[in-house]
């Protein structure tokens, strides 16, 4: 009887995180200010991060919500206030060319659930590993040469985002030699009235 | 525990990714044409965890193991994007991705 109402409760929290993230994900498609989308990606994370620990891959939820919720979406926000100055929220939501553009998403998702009604039943493998971290670091770093090679990739990974972090500042500095200070500060401080 | 339909999951990512699809091409706002994107990605990841769930023993590890690369990618994609994002409103003063269309001519 246990047993049952274990699984009874599996799918009624999948049930409800999946409610969420649609929820949230067409809080982001219809919501006005670009804050509140970010707020409402937020809750899609959190929910997915949900559905991560019920299908059994508890470290992953936990980096969705340190990686994805915390940092990446912190950047996005802080990013959004940066450059908001009440003006934002009078950019129209949609225009003319939306209906074009919804044409395809909506392909797209009756294409994906016609081939995913015509596939057959499966079920999750009751054996299989639960992805703690032990696990997940021994996959990743097994250094043997008949591993799957994870760690050469977690390597590209790292000089992958030192270029990401260079490019961001090249990008985002006004100028290569950029004024003295106190100009700055004179800027500054005349943008504020 | 393993009650979850895999149909189900799979299903919930194909929704999922269609709404980042339709965030990209049908809002104006640069900032949610990036959120879309990351909503994309983050459909994916689901659907690589919910196949993944299907495969025998450690071999389930492996599928568990690409979204964390994906979000690392992601990461990488927003960081840029963003400062994209600051360098050309700094001379349009807009967010409106109808603003920035040079290109065109």
């Amino acid at each position: 009887m246990f047993h049952s109402l274990d699984q009874l409760l599996g799918s009624a929290y999948f049930a409800l995180f999946a409610l969420a993230t649609l929820l949230c994900a067409g809080g982001v498609l219809l919501s006005k200010h670009p804050i509140n989308a970010a707020v409402y990606l937020i809750g899609v994370m959190l929910s997915l991060s949900g559905i991560y620990v019920l299908l059994g891959s508890p470290f992953l939820g936990v980096i969705q919500v340190l990686v994805y919720a915390g940092a990446i979406m912190m950047l996005v926000v802080f990013v959004i206030m940066v450059l908001n100055q009440a003006r934002d929220h009078r950019v129209p939501r949609f225009d003319g060319f939306s209906i074009v553009g919804a044409i395809l998403p909506l392909a797209i998702a009756v294409m994906a659930v016609r081939t995913l009604a015509f596939t057959e039943a499966s079920t999750i493998d009751p054996a299989k590993v639960r992805g703690e971290i032990g696990p997940i670091a021994y996959t990743m770093f097994d250094l043997t040469p008949a591993g799957p090679g994870y760690y050469l990739l977690f390597e590209l990974i790292g000089v992958l985002l030192l270029i990401a972090v260079v490019a961001a500042v090249m990008l985002a500095k006004r100028h290569l030699d950029s004024p003295p200070v106190h100009e700055a500060a004179g800027e500054d401080g005349h943008a504020q009235h | 525990m393993h009650s979850i339909d895999p149909f189900h999951v799979q299903l919930l990512a194909a929704v999922l990714f269609s709404l980042g699809i339709a965030v990209v091409l049908t809002r104006r706002n640069i900032f949610l044409v990036l959120m879309g994107v990351e909503l994309m990605l983050n459909a994916v990841n689901l659907s690589f965890v919910g196949f993944s769930q299907q495969l025998p023993g450690a071999q389930s590890l492996w599928g568990q193991l690409t979204p964390l690369f994906t979000i690392a990618i992601a990461a990488a994609e927003a960081c840029v994007g963003l400062a994209m994002v600051i360098c050309i409103t700094r001379g349009k003063d807009t967010v409106d991705s109808d603003a920035f269309a040079e290109m065109k001519e």
